[in-house]
């Protein structure tokens, strides 16, 4: 299962989700039918530049669910998944200490970095081909899926990121294939976040 | 709500099918609804998506992102490429729809990106949407032509009407029908008659004494008249004095075409089969005619028994409708310049034997030289004129002066004579009726020496003409001292060589060729690219040097750049990738080719991108990265101070 969360800013301790996307991936490819999408009404709707990247409106806001009604869906739809983000360790971060408030635990659910597999990826020297590989080249999703060559997605919506971190997921799993990670097992180790 | 957000579909995916043919025709609802089944998935590039004859397709594959090419592999391993497919086009249709397995193999050029439509849901569209199966049907029968003779070709089917197909579809081992009949080298002439008789077969494959399955050669009933009834030879002479040695083989799973190419290039009209390293059988050039009809052979055979020059003129002009027919039917390139070589050269020799008896024979002995694209043998369908005479030197004044009469009046008929065959005059004369290029072979020495010896930009565009000749008809030999004299000249002039390479380099096509496209600026062909010039003579430039480097004696440039490769010059992926991005070109040219001559316009090489795919595009792109590896060698050869 691949996610992606919408913050209203980067404070571990004050922000909160605002929206959450995320798409399952069966037999290694995604199924587009089985996505999930919901915005989150936050405690606080403070208007700030964090909501205006996600093109979210504070009206929408006001319109959306609560957490309390979201968040037991989306560990539904969670499921026994292994969790795969774009720097995931901050979303999981966030859904943990919304889930303890609303729910009394946290999520168990492994989790894959897609970042740190990039990483892994482009140091273990296959993108050689495109030539162009420096070591001050970007890991975000966007900078990613450029290098890649990926087909792009709208950036900033809990969905389309969600896909596109599925799709960058896709292309990292399968040429790893080639370059020898074959296992679960391996690919958790070479994705897996901080415990 | 809660329902709606699991099951609306993406709206990347959405928009995709909301722009292409049929789906755009969809309404509201039912695009949606169909694109909540679409899966994604990602294949590296190279990555094998059909095999021919055994995936079970149960997807229709959409390419969001990247590309595949079709191909089929024939039983001896043969690939011969189909078709490329990018963004927006589908694969697997025509599978589904008729519920067989692949038909084509495909892999992926690049890493691909596939929106997958699980098949049920496609056959529902086909059969809730008005017009959904006519679209693909209809697309079918435009563009997947390829497929069905490829299926064709597997199932040798019969088709009435269409005979020439036949070349294709049916394998040597198929058209055996004789049991194999053979006798000892030891048995006598008689004998082997009498076998022959027997079982009215017109050969008789010899085998060794004792050893009745080591074949090692061949009788036929001409090497009975021939060689033993004109000369009177005993009939009890054992029968290996007349056979033919070694027999010329053909393995049973080519296909007639592959046959008949050997037999036209090397004038044998029988062939013996092998099938798992055993001889099964003969076939003839007549077998093939039989099943054949009108083809390449009965029309080489046409020009053979040609008793006038007149009688030439239409039958030259019937082989771009040949060749046509061969592309149509899928042969590849290579073959096809070949096949037009080959009749061309027919046809000149025919012409010339006639042009001797009509004015006697000449005073010394002279070859017809060749050169450029005809000296290569890469002919498609225009071909101009590009030829010369060497003749052997006089041994006195009168000899020379009765040579330079006959050949100047030989040459001029000729000339005329192949321009009314639909060969137009070459636009830089350099033809044998030219005094320049009908000359004597101690004057083509001191030219070749001179070009050698002192290149100037002229002498250079000669070179580029000149050193791809080869014999084409009368005496072979002086040609071949020429061939000789030009090797150990250019194996030894470094500098002249770094001339060529430094040409070859300042023609040079940058690589941003399709971001902006480097294409005519003016003129008649304004926003057009050259394919001959720009993509093509690059590869010939590159494989002239390395052979003229290297002593190669071969003027095709495939054939040159393989013996390179064997000989370890020339790196092996290299090679591969080269043969690739030649062949895919020349697909290209001879396809545009053949669509200007049934517009009814004179071919020529100017291709306009706009009518090219994106993954033609792409192709081509990837071809001009080929070249630029290949002048990164010719740097590292000829490295400039």
């Amino acid at each position: 299962m691949v996610c992606d969360t919408e913050l209203t800013g980067l404070n571990k301790r004050k922000d909160e989700i605002i929206s959450i996307g995320a798409v399952r991936i069966v037999n290694l490819q995604i199924q587009l039918d089985q996505t999930f999408h919901r915005y989150i009404r936050p405690a606080n709707i403070n208007p700030n530049e964090a909501t205006l990247i996600h093109r979210i409106t504070p009206e929408e806001l006001k319109k959306a669910d609560s957490v309390q009604d979201v968040l037991p869906e989306f560990i539904e739809f969670c499921d026994n998944s292994l969790i795969v983000g774009h720097f995931v360790g901050l979303d999981m971060h966030f859904l943990n200490k919304t889930s303890r408030q609303v729910l009394g635990g946290t999520l168990s659910n492994p989790g894959i970095d897609t970042m740190r597999l990039a990483r892994r990826f482009k140091d273990s020297g296959k993108t050689d081909h495109y030539g162009h590989h420096d070591h001050a080249s970007s890991y975000t999703l966007d900078a990613l899926a450029k290098e890649f060559n990926l087909p792009v997605f709208k950036p900033h919506d809990a969905l389309e990121d969600a896909l596109q971190t599925a799709y960058l997921f896709l292309y990292l799993l399968k040429k790893f294939k080639v370059g020898g990670i074959n296992s679960l097992k391996e690919l958790y180790r070479a994705g897996r976040i901080r415990a | 709500m809660a329902a709606d957000a699991h099951s609306l579909a993406p709206e990347v995916v959405v928009e995709f099918f909301a722009n292409i043919m049929p789906f755009k025709e969809l309404d509201h609802e039912t695009l949606h609804g169909m694109a909540r089944h679409v899966k994604v998935d990602f294949f590296p590039k190279g990555t094998r998506l059909f095999h021919a004859h055994e995936t079970e397709i149960s997807h229709l594959l959409f390419i969001q992102q990247g590309g595949v090419k079709s191909f089929i592999i024939d039983d001896e391993g043969e690939v011969t490429l189909k078709d490329y497919r990018g963004e927006g086009d589908y694969i697997g249709a025509l599978s589904i729809i008729r519920g067989t397995k692949a038909s084509l193999d495909v892999e992926t050029v690049e890493d691909t990106f596939c929106f997958l439509l699980p098949k049920a849901v496609f056959l529902d569209l086909i059969n809730t949407q008005p017009g959904f199966s006519q679209y693909y049907l209809k697309s079918f029968s435009e563009k997947f032509v390829g497929t069905a003779y490829a299926e064709l070709r597997r199932h040798k089917m019969t088709r009435r009407g269409d005979e020439n197909l036949y070349l294709f579809s049916m394998q040597v081992g198929d058209i055996v029908k004789q049991p194999l009949r053979k006798t000892s080298a030891d048995s006598t002439i008689q004998q082997a008659a009498q076998e022959m008789a027997k079982h009215r077969v017109a050969s008789l494959l010899i085998h060794q004494p004792g050893l009745p399955d080591e074949i090692i050669g061949i009788i036929t009933d001409r090497d009975l008249s021939c060689k033993v009834l004109a000369p009177g030879l005993d009939y009890n002479e054992p029968v290996r004095c007349i056979m033919s040695s070694p027999v010329a083989t053909v393995l049973s799973q080519s296909t007639c075409f592959d046959a008949l190419l050997k037999m036209m290039s090397s004038s044998i009209h029988h062939l013996a089969v092998e099938r798992r390293g055993k001889i099964i059988g003969i076939i003839t050039s007549h077998d093939i005619t039989l099943i054949q009809g009108i083809s390449p052979y009965s029309l080489f055979k046409e020009v053979g028994k040609q008793q006038t020059i007149v009688g030439l003129y239409p039958l030259s002009k019937k082989i771009p409708e040949m060749i046509r027919n061969l592309i149509k039917e899928g042969a590849k390139p290579g073959n096809i310049s070949r096949m037009i070589s080959i009749l061309n050269d027919h046809i000149l020799e025919r012409l010339l034997t006639l042009l001797e008896e009509e004015m006697g024979p000449p005073p010394v002995p002279y070859c017809w030289l060749l050169m450029g694209s005809e000296g290569r043998r890469e002919q498609t369908f225009k071909t101009d004129q590009d030829n010369a005479i060497i003749y052997a030197d006089p041994k006195n004044e009168q000899q020379g002066r009765d040579a330079e009469e006959y050949f100047t009046c030989f040459a001029r008929k000729a000339i005329d004579h192949l321009v009314e065959c639909g060969y137009p005059l070459c636009p830089g004369d350099i033809m044998a009726v030219n005094p320049k290029w009908c000359q004597p072979l101690s004057v083509w020495r001191g030219y070749f020496a001179d070009w050698v010896a002192s290149p100037d930009p002229q002498e250079i565009l000669n070179a580029t003409i000149f050193f791809d000749f080869r014999a084409g008809f009368g005496k072979a030999a002086l040609a071949d001292e020429l061939r000789q004299q030009l090797n150990e000249l250019t194996e030894r002039q470094e500098l002249y060589l770094l001339h060529l390479a430094n040409q070859c380099l300042a023609g040079r096509t940058p690589l941003s060729f399709f971001r902006n496209f480097i294409v005519e600026k003016n003129g008649e062909h304004k926003n057009k690219l050259d394919i001959k010039h720009q993509g093509l003579t690059p590869f010939v430039n590159f494989a002239r040097i390395l052979a003229l480097r290297n002593g190669v004696r071969e003027t095709n440039t495939l054939a040159r750049l393989h013996v390179l490769t064997q000989e370890k010059i020339l790196d092996e992926s290299l090679w591969a990738k080269a043969v690739d991005a030649y062949e895919m070109q020349m697909q290209l040219r001879i396809i545009h080719q053949l669509n200007q001559i049934e517009a009814d316009i004179q071919p020529d090489n100017y291709i306009a991108p706009d009518e090219l795919s994106e993954l033609e595009k792409r192709m081509l792109r990837d071809a001009f990265e080929v070249i630029d590896r290949l002048h990164g060698v010719l740097k590292t050869m000829f490295p400039t101070p």
